[in-house]
């Protein structure tokens, strides 16, 4: 009862313009300090070990570093051009494109704002420069961007695992299938979009310019390599070489390493005011020099700031999860749903309600940090595989995004393109259906989730 | 964000709050790549280098609190405000304010009362608010972190706070000392983001998506001719 009034605190309190980490924040404290004998002092502390007590968590700040390095304009445009190499002169050609390289730059990024800007802002130009409506543009890019959190790696899938203690590594995994289904669903609707409606399509420009185009995007998908062999190691040949974070951090070095000394895009070598790039040879300093050029400040900065934010909600949110603990709030739903007499798929319909309506009005990250231990406990006495019902969540906030009121997405698209929130929910709306229907199919096959981890990994056991 | 009179100290403040975000990150992005590199080509590593990781972390979180609270980076919900006219919303924008100050303060406190004992400090005394101090506080001044070996130029503090007696790695009231820093930096910016409101010069707290600069740099792409 209690906690029914602490949660439409959090809804007053979000609804009046509190940041969402205070609104949480504060609610718990309230709580703690009124029903509980907790201190203030070791609110303080949880806080404190949010940051410090999570080797997990500590993988975002490095994930967000590597997908700004390669934000860096060069990256995304490279990646385009390779997607325009090789689908683009299907029907719908362009469009496909945009999604092909929205799932390749989620392979480098763990977030979907990141990619619905650093994509998007190229691939609606374009488009439109073709003769596709921005609508039409808006739309594909919009939902194609959601698949950040879906593709390894991914900032949403670090928190799940450290809230509920399942393996990072088994949960990129587990992303990897579902990624790629709900690509090429996108796709294919696109496809016959364009076959009904007699889309524009591109000119084939022959294996030559696919191969150019891939040698000059391969630094960058590189990445995706490092990060894949570096957490998993090649089958046969080598173990896992390092773990999550590490490999994050790795990511993150070579990701600065390529922006600033292979492609040169920012940095001490990079051509001034549309110059040519300078070559490192004849400018060795630049070695040190760009360690604290002001392009890797700013770079830093950026993501420094995006990992304050995230944190600070993840940080409230785990305080909040205090009081759920220590109100016994997860048995108590337990005991509830399981003597309604929920079976396992009508408790994986409640789950995607539940998700799917706070999705509407949490940030991700936060929500996660929240719904996650009330449902796992049940999720495991039903049967249902820790690792399904991760990606299971992850597919409800990439919905999420793209509904109002609060749909990341919806506002990085309406920026992006220079639309009003109401016209690219509209455009999204076609697409939107599709992620739905990918949603049913990911919940109730939980094979498509399970089938690479238990293959590359092992069969996983609970611990419990 | 407009220049103001005192447009100059401001962006000196900026600068500086940027550059200590960024040293922070790119600190512990260093530790942990080279701990890697040790490990696999040398079989060596820093044995404090998790450790030292984790603190810089924590750091860079309450540290960066209060900037983007300066440069409003905080996400919230805006749709709801957003329909309001210009006189109730910015009621509505100070009452947040005040709401974030209530939530300052009693991180304050638990703050201090916190970082207090290891510092050889008191704690205060009360549940909401500081009503005193508790001299009866078990001093915790000897306590030290794990792995993480003590900086001879920081050696001085033991004579002020752990009676002169020196210790063997470092004392936890350093990595702690953010708790109370940071929350008071907290304050402060939260104290003149609700001067900003009232002058007028701010709008509200929050911003609706992380990605607003991003997505103001390329929005020139796709405007309406």
């Amino acid at each position: 009862m209690h906690v029914l009034v602490l949660f439409l605190g959090i809804i007053l309190l979000l609804m009046i313009g509190v940041p969402i980490a205070v609104a949480l924040g504060l609610s718990s404290v309230l709580f703690l300090l009124f029903f509980s004998d907790t201190s203030l002092a070791s609110i303080a502390q949880t806080f404190y070990s949010s940051m410090a007590g999570h080797y997990t968590l500590l993988a975002i700040p490095f994930f967000i570093l590597a997908s700004s390095f390669m934000s860096t304009g060069g990256v995304a445009a490279r990646i385009i051009r390779f997607s325009i190499a090789v689908v683009g002169h299907l029907p719908g050609g362009l469009a496909i494109a945009g999604v092909l390289a929205c799932m390749m730059f989620a392979a480098l990024s763990g977030s979907s704002p990141a990619t619905v800007v650093a994509i998007g802002s190229i691939v609606i130009a374009a488009m439109r420069k073709m003769g596709y409506t921005k609508d039409f543009a808006a739309g594909v890019i919009c939902n194609a961007g959601t698949l950040g959190i879906l593709i390894p790696p991914s900032i949403v899938m670090v928190v799940y695992a450290s809230a509920t203690d399942v393996s990072v590594g088994r949960m990129f995994l587990a992303g990897v299938i579902p990624g790629l289904i709900a690509g090429f669903m996108l796709m294919a609707a696109i496809y016959i979009i364009a076959v009904v409606k007699k889309l524009p399509k591109g000119e084939w420009m022959g294996w030559g310019e696919v191969w150019e185009s891939f040698r000059d995007a391969f630094w960058g998908l590189l990445l995706v390599v490092i990060i894949m062999v570096g957490i998993y190691g090649i089958p046969g040949i080598t173990g896992a070489i390092f773990t999550p974070t590490e490999a994050a951090a790795v990511a993150s070095i070579y990701a600065f390493i390529v922006a600033s000394f292979i492609y040169r895009d920012i940095g001490p070598l990079a051509g001034q005011d549309g110059g040519a790039r300078k070559s490192l040879l004849r400018h060795p300093q630049a070695l040190l020099t760009s360690l604290y050029h002001p392009d890797t400040v700013r770079m830093l900065y950026d993501a420094g700031k995006l990992t304050i934010t995230l944190m600070f909600i993840i940080a409230n949110a785990l305080i909040l999860k205090q009081v759920l603990t220590d109100q016994q709030v997860p048995q108590a739903v337990a005991n509830a749903m399981l003597s309604a007499g929920l079976d396992k798929i009508t408790f994986l319909i409640v789950v995607n309600v539940i998700l799917l309506i706070g999705g509407q009005f949490m940030e991700p990250s936060g929500l996660i940090v929240i719904v996650a231990p009330i449902v796992f406990p049940i999720a495991i006495s039903l049967g249902v595989d820790p690792i399904h019902l991760g990606i299971i969540m992850v597919v409800n906030m990439e919905i999420g995004m793209i509904t109002p009121p609060v749909g990341l997405n919806l506002f990085v698209t309406s920026g992006v393109a220079g639309m009003s929130i109401m016209r690219v929910v509209k455009a999204a709306l076609p697409f939107l259906g599709i992620l739905f229907v990918f949603l049913i199919m990911v919940t109730y096959i939980p094979i498509l989730s399970t089938w690479l981890p238990t293959l590359m990994m092992g069969p996983e056991t609970i611990i419990k | 964000m407009s220049d103001t009179p005192k447009g100059a100290p401001r962006r000196r403040i900026d600068v500086w709050e940027q550059t200590a975000i960024a040293t922070l990150l790119g600190l512990m992005t260093l530790i942990t790549f080279i701990n890697v590199v040790l490990r696999y080509g040398f079989n060596s590593g820093f044995i404090w280098g998790l450790e030292a990781t984790l603190i810089l972390f924590a750091w860079l979180v309450i540290f960066g609190v209060s900037h983007a609270f300066r440069v409003t980076a905080h996400l919230g919900v805006d749709a709801a405000t957003n329909f309001l006219p210009a006189g109730p919303k910015r009621a509505v924008a100070l009452l947040s304010a005040a709401v974030c100050i209530f939530y300052a303060l009693l991180m304050l406190k638990g703050a201090w009362d916190y970082w207090a004992p290891f510092a050889g400090f008191q704690v205060t005394t009360g549940r909401w608010f500081p009503t005193g101090f508790d001299a009866s506080t078990r001093d915790r001044a000897f306590y030290i972190t794990e792995q993480i070996p003590m900086p001879w130029f920081l050696e001085f503090l033991a004579g002020w706070i752990n009676q002169g007696e020196e210790w063997e790695k470092l004392p936890r009231f350093i990595p702690y000392f953010i708790l109370p820093l940071g929350i008071s930096l907290l304050l402060l910016r939260l104290v003149q983001a609700t001067r900003e409101i009232l002058a007028g010069s701010r709008e509200s707290l929050i911003v609706s998506h992380e990605a607003e600069d991003a997505v103001e740099s390329v929005a020139a792409l796709n405007r309406e001719s």
